[in-house]
């Protein structure tokens, strides 16, 4: 039943180090199979945006279908600094992730001693007034026109000043910052705290009685998990140049949830990662043929819900485990496994 | 006082509107523990089978098209109200069909599946009836305005307010005194002793899907000639259920009526009073009411908490 | 400015080749591309389709995008530009800025098109506006009526064909004060469209001797007008000046006919765009609005321009096109006859026609010659004000045209000081 991983893992495992090679290559390929760099650039800041949401879902059982909020409060907030304080990619990247922090933090206050449906619920509606108020306060957010004019400052390293106004060199950052969680959510979900969380997603109960403080692992991973989605959002100000409040919408907090799942967040560390990807490759693909791509698209979720609920890396899993060979299993994707029978 | 007093009757029967709107997701949540996603496009699609059913393409009745067209408004009106609900609840058995994979696993999963759905019913909508506005006649009887103490109110809005009412007690008379609402409420209870009664749990959660989806698809047909009818009306419908479902709390009959009413005061009384906070008051309400109630207003312990 | 003789792809390749270095060039730049594209006479024009095919504004973006067709088609039949056939790529922006943005970004990158049409939603305009503006690549906003789109989000690429809200409220602010009295209601959906629309009014309306006595603020999303009605009614405005757009529109028409208010009380609307109205009973047409083009307007070219919208879309369920269709087609082209007159897709000469753009009259339609305002990039032309037209047989001849006022009596001056546009310098140059 527990999910814990039984072999140690390593500091950085195998996969990770391959998939974050290959993206390094991208912008050596990506024009070749009829791609742009610019949606590497999203693709890798939404990879970052899963991750840290699958904190939350995956690993900790907690469906937040309000986590929008945060990825447009760092936007809003790496934007609002630039615009009033001074231009800083650094400073303002952290003001961002600790403007998610403390929103969830505070929304956390609310949710933490809430499970499944009620959870869920209140996510929602904290994402709605988050929404809101963004459309509302206009003469701060630009209301639904945005927030214009969001500069790619310049990455400042000592005497080196390297500007990222290219979507390579964006693209590069991006990538640097994105190996920078992963790695740290690695370490994070395979230390004694990710153990916890699998633990009250297993039985928030049990987790109590053996005298965990329940609430207040739940209220952190919250804020940790809204932490990287502001962190996520203040890097999609940049790519865009610009904070909407439309990614702070009911719509699109129901998205992550989607491409987390259908990559296979429940079983998987890389479920998010792999979702993330299918979904922008079949937004564009698909989008490109077809004006009713939504209902497409629409159906393979329906489909894949029904046939394929562990997700894309699930049925990798699957396949690789009907392999008769030992230890192939574990390699990389040794995350919580096994659903929760009700 | 005699200011507030017309906002006051026109937030009561805003209320009664939203009551009905949750009714359809509360029975769907109660029972089934699901939320139902698919609940604004199970709604959005009540509306547009009314459309039909109201005006057909003549072609399609054949010679039956001139003599139909020639029934008065208000019976091919009356009709819509009745059918297309039903046709509604066929395709909500249709999903529930399909959710039958889902059950016995994480919650998660019915909701994502409903969605989907919501995403496949609403481009559906958009591919069969185009991506244009679409308007729903209504008899002349219940349209138009009349004059009530020097203001003029619609005639459409108290018949809405009016059958909605009529519509949550034919629900509470089919749950409290019908055999098949007794098995309802048992099972929304304990599924367990429904099952050890040896009743069909799985004809049961046909039923309560089908008539779920039904009482969306009704609330639909009510609700357009007031908001209008375009293929993603359904978003505007399930985020109020949704939190009035929560405010009353899940599974509560009653939860579900106060808590359609106590938002519609809401939203009327701010929409009077300081109308740019009258979408957001919905929200501040349901926060302010749950975190003094943790399970809203008449909520119990559900087993999605676990 | 050096500028070599490459095309994108070739250019990445050279990237590839310096595959070591790939990364290190990237951060060094120049980024600011100067590109010229082997623009042989054989390849076709690429051009970017950017209106929205879900969303609010799904059936306005598909009205846009079919005058975009047409107007398309008739310069391919004649040969293409520049002897060049005219290809077209759309992609939908679902009425949503972040997709705006993105989809920006690969049509330029991607499919290289060498330019960009469409949008009826400002924030989705803004967006491709912004991205654009960084290539250099030439944008026309075709259908969105923000006043903030040739003011303070005006671009040096991005060209605005549709009037604003300041247009269409000098329009009829002065009228409606001597018509039907002095106290004015407001009732402004709370958005930046919406607060900009009312500002406009809230000026002009105390510029002629009115009284603003409530603005009723309408929340995005607001499905149930009820009690703002009642509001309006207890307050007994003579006018009610209304900036309600997109579905909050469609809903409060439907409720305002319900009550009969539209008679009860003289109504101000903005514009009323053909496609949201399009087949709606009369009724639903409360009080005055504006628009830029009528299909019944009595002018040499009207009537055939009609036809050839019905040849081209016999099936499509909207019989006669709208200022929508109007504004997509008259945009594109204007733009493919700049590109003619400049003799190159280079960005700077199509920018420098378009900003010097003069069509007469009997070319655009309507009752006044029509120009481009080169500092704010918006087409000053003719603006009527409609009313529904009441007791015509005729299904499809829903608006009576009251009243058309030239560019100079509409004109939007706040944009002018509004608006800075970069320098054609600042801007990247390209040629496709």
């Amino acid at each position: 039943m527990a999910a814990v991983p039984t072999v140690a893992s390593p500091w950085v495992p195998r996969g990770m180090a391959l998939l974050l090679a290959v993206m390094a290559t991208l912008p050596l390929w990506v024009a070749s199979i009829g791609l742009y760099q610019y949606l590497g650039v999203e693709i890798a800041i939404w990879m970052i945006y899963g991750l840290g949401f699958n904190l939350l879902l995956g690993y900790s059982g907690l469906p937040s279908f309000g986590h929008g909020a945060f990825f447009g409060v760092g936007a809003y907030a790496f934007g609002l600094f630039q615009a009033w304080a001074f231009e800083s990619l650094l400073l303002g990247m952290a003001l961002a992730a600790v403007a998610a922090f403390v929103a969830g933090a505070v929304v956390g206050c609310f949710l933490s001693h809430r499970r499944g449906i009620y959870f869920a619920l209140m996510t929602i509606a904290f994402g709605q007034v988050f929404w809101f108020v963004a459309i509302k306060w206009h003469t701060v957010t630009g209301g639904e026109d945005g927030l214009l004019n969001i500069p790619r400052p310049a990455l400042e390293l000592g005497a080196a000043s390297v500007p990222l106004n290219s979507n390579v060199a964006l693209f590069y950052f991006v990538l640097f910052v994105l190996a920078v969680v992963a790695v740290a959510l690695w370490r994070l979900v395979h230390s004694p705290f990710g153990k916890v969380l699998q633990a009250i997603r297993q039985n928030e109960e049990r987790a109590r009685f053996v005298g965990y403080n329940v609430w207040l692992f739940k209220w952190a991973v919250f804020a940790l998990s809204a932490a990287i989605a502001g962190l996520a959002g203040s890097l999609f100000s940049m790519a865009q140049q610009s904070a909407y409040p439309d990614v702070m919408s009911l719509h699109a907090s129901g998205v992550i949830v989607m491409m987390t799942l259908i990559g296979g967040g429940f079983v998987s560390f890389w479920g998010p990662v792999i979702g993330v990807a299918v979904y922008f490759l079949a937004r564009d693909v698909l989008g490109a043929v077809t004006e009713t791509w939504l209902l497409w698209f629409g159906l393979v979720f329906v489909l894949a819900v029904l046939f394929r609920p562990e997700g894309i890396a699930g049925a990798w899993q699957e396949y690789v485990g009907s392999v008769p060979s030992a230890g192939r299993r574990n390699r990389g994707t040794e995350a919580p496994a096994s659903h929760i029978e009700r | 006082m005699a200011n507030l007093f017309p906002h006051l009757l026109n937030g009561l029967s805003l209320g009664l509107l939203f009551a009905l709107i949750a009714l359809g997701f509360m029975l769907i949540v109660g029972v089934m523990e699901l939320i139902n996603l698919a609940h604004g496009s199970l709604f959005a699609l009540g509306a547009y089978f009314a459309l039909v059913i109201i005006a057909p393409d003549p072609a399609w009745l054949g010679p039956l098209g001139e003599s139909y067209h020639a029934l008065p408004l208000a019976a091919r009106y009356a009709l819509a109200l009745l059918v297309a609900p039903v046709l509604v609840g066929v395709v909500g058995m249709g999903l529930e069909l399909c959710m039958r994979r889902t059950y016995g696993k994480k919650a998660e999963y019915g909701l994502l599946l409903t969605f989907g759905a919501a995403l496949v019913l609403e481009e559906t909508i958009r591919v069969l009836w185009g991506p244009s506005e679409q308007y729903l006649q209504v008899p002349r009887s219940i349209s138009g305005a009349f004059l009530f103490a020097g203001l003029i109110y619609s005639k459409y809005k108290l018949f809405a307010a009016l059958f909605a009412a009529a519509a949550i007690a034919l629900v509470w008379l089919f749950l409290e005194r019908t055999p098949y609402g007794a098995i309802i409420k048992a099972g929304a209870h304990d599924s367990e002793m429904v099952r050890a009664l040896g009743i069909d749990l799985t004809r049961l959660r046909l039923l309560v899907f089908g008539l779920g989806a039904g009482l969306a698809g009704l609330a639909g047909i009510v609700l357009t000639p007031i908001w209008g009818l375009r293929p993603h009306v359904g978003v505007d419908a399930v985020i109020p259920a949704f939190l009035i479902i929560v405010l009353g709390g899940i599974g509560s009959f009653w939860g579900a009526v106060l808590g359609g009413i106590l938002v519609g005061v809401a939203v009327g009384l701010t929409g009077a009073y300081a109308s740019g906070w009258s979408l957001l008051s919905m929200y501040l309400l349901l926060i302010v009411v749950v975190t003094v109630r943790a399970r809203g207003l008449f909520g119990r312990k559900s087993v999605l908490e676990a | 400015m050096a500028q070599r003789n490459l095309t994108r792809r070739s250019l990445l390749k050279q990237a590839g080749m310096l595959s070591a270095g790939a990364a290190a060039t990237a951060f060094m730049g120049p980024w600011r591309y100067n590109r010229v594209y082997a623009a042989a006479s054989d390849k076709p024009l690429m051009i970017g389709l950017t209106s929205d095919a879900s969303g609010q504004y799904a059936n306005s973006g598909a009205s846009d995008r079919r005058g975009m067709h047409l107007a398309i088609a008739e310069f391919n039949k004649r040969g293409g530009v520049l002897g060049r056939t005219v290809k077209t790529i759309h992609l939908d922006t679902e009425t949503t800025p972040a997709t705006g943005s993105r989809v920006a970004e690969r049509l330029i990158a991607r499919d290289e098109c060498a330019f960009l049409i469409g949008a009826v939603s400002s924030g989705v305009a803004n967006a491709i506006s912004q991205v654009a503006q960084k290539y250099g690549t030439v944008y026309l906003n075709t259908n969105s009526s923000s006043p903030t789109e040739s003011g303070k989000n005006c671009h040096r690429v991005k060209f605005v064909w549709d009037g604003n809200g300041t247009n269409f409220a000098q329009a009829a602010v002065q009228n409606a004060i001597r018509a039907y009295g002095k106290k004015w209601l407001l009732m402004t959906n709370d958005y930046v469209w919406g607060h900009n629309t009312s500002a406009a009014t809230r000026r002009l309306v105390g510029r002629y001797g009115g009284e603003i006595i409530d603005e009723i603020l309408v929340p995005q999303g607001t499905r149930d007008f009820s009690a703002m009605l009642l509001k309006a009614q207890q307050a007994a405005p003579h006018v009610v000046a209304a900036a309600v757009g997109g579905d909050d529109l469609k809903a409060m028409r439907q409720q305002v006919a319900q009550l009969g208010l539209g008679q009860k009380m003289a109504w101000i609307n903005n514009q009323q765009d053909w496609p949201d109205v399009y087949g709606l009973p009369l009724d639903n047409l409360f009080g005055v609005f504006g628009t830029t083009w009528y299909w019944k307007l009595d002018l040499p070219g009207v009537a055939d321009f009609v036809k050839r919208y019905q040849a081209a879309y016999p099936s499509d369920p909207m019989r006669v096109p709208g200022n929508v269709f109007y504004n997509g087609y008259m945009a594109t082209r204007e733009l493919l006859s700049a590109v003619e007159r400049a003799g190159s897709t280079n960005n700077r000469k199509v920018i420098q026609e378009l900003e010097g753009l003069k069509v007469s009259a009997r070319d655009r339609m309507q009752h006044h010659d029509a120009y481009m305002n080169s500092a704010t990039h918006q087409m000053q032309q003719t603006i009527y004000l409609a009313t529904a037209n009441h007791g015509t047989k005729e299904r499809d001849d829903m608006f009576k045209v009251l009243s058309q006022s030239s560019p100079e009596e509409i004109r939007d001056t706040g944009a002018d000081a509004a608006c800075k546009l970069e320098s054609l310098a600042d801007t990247p140059t390209y040629e496709m």
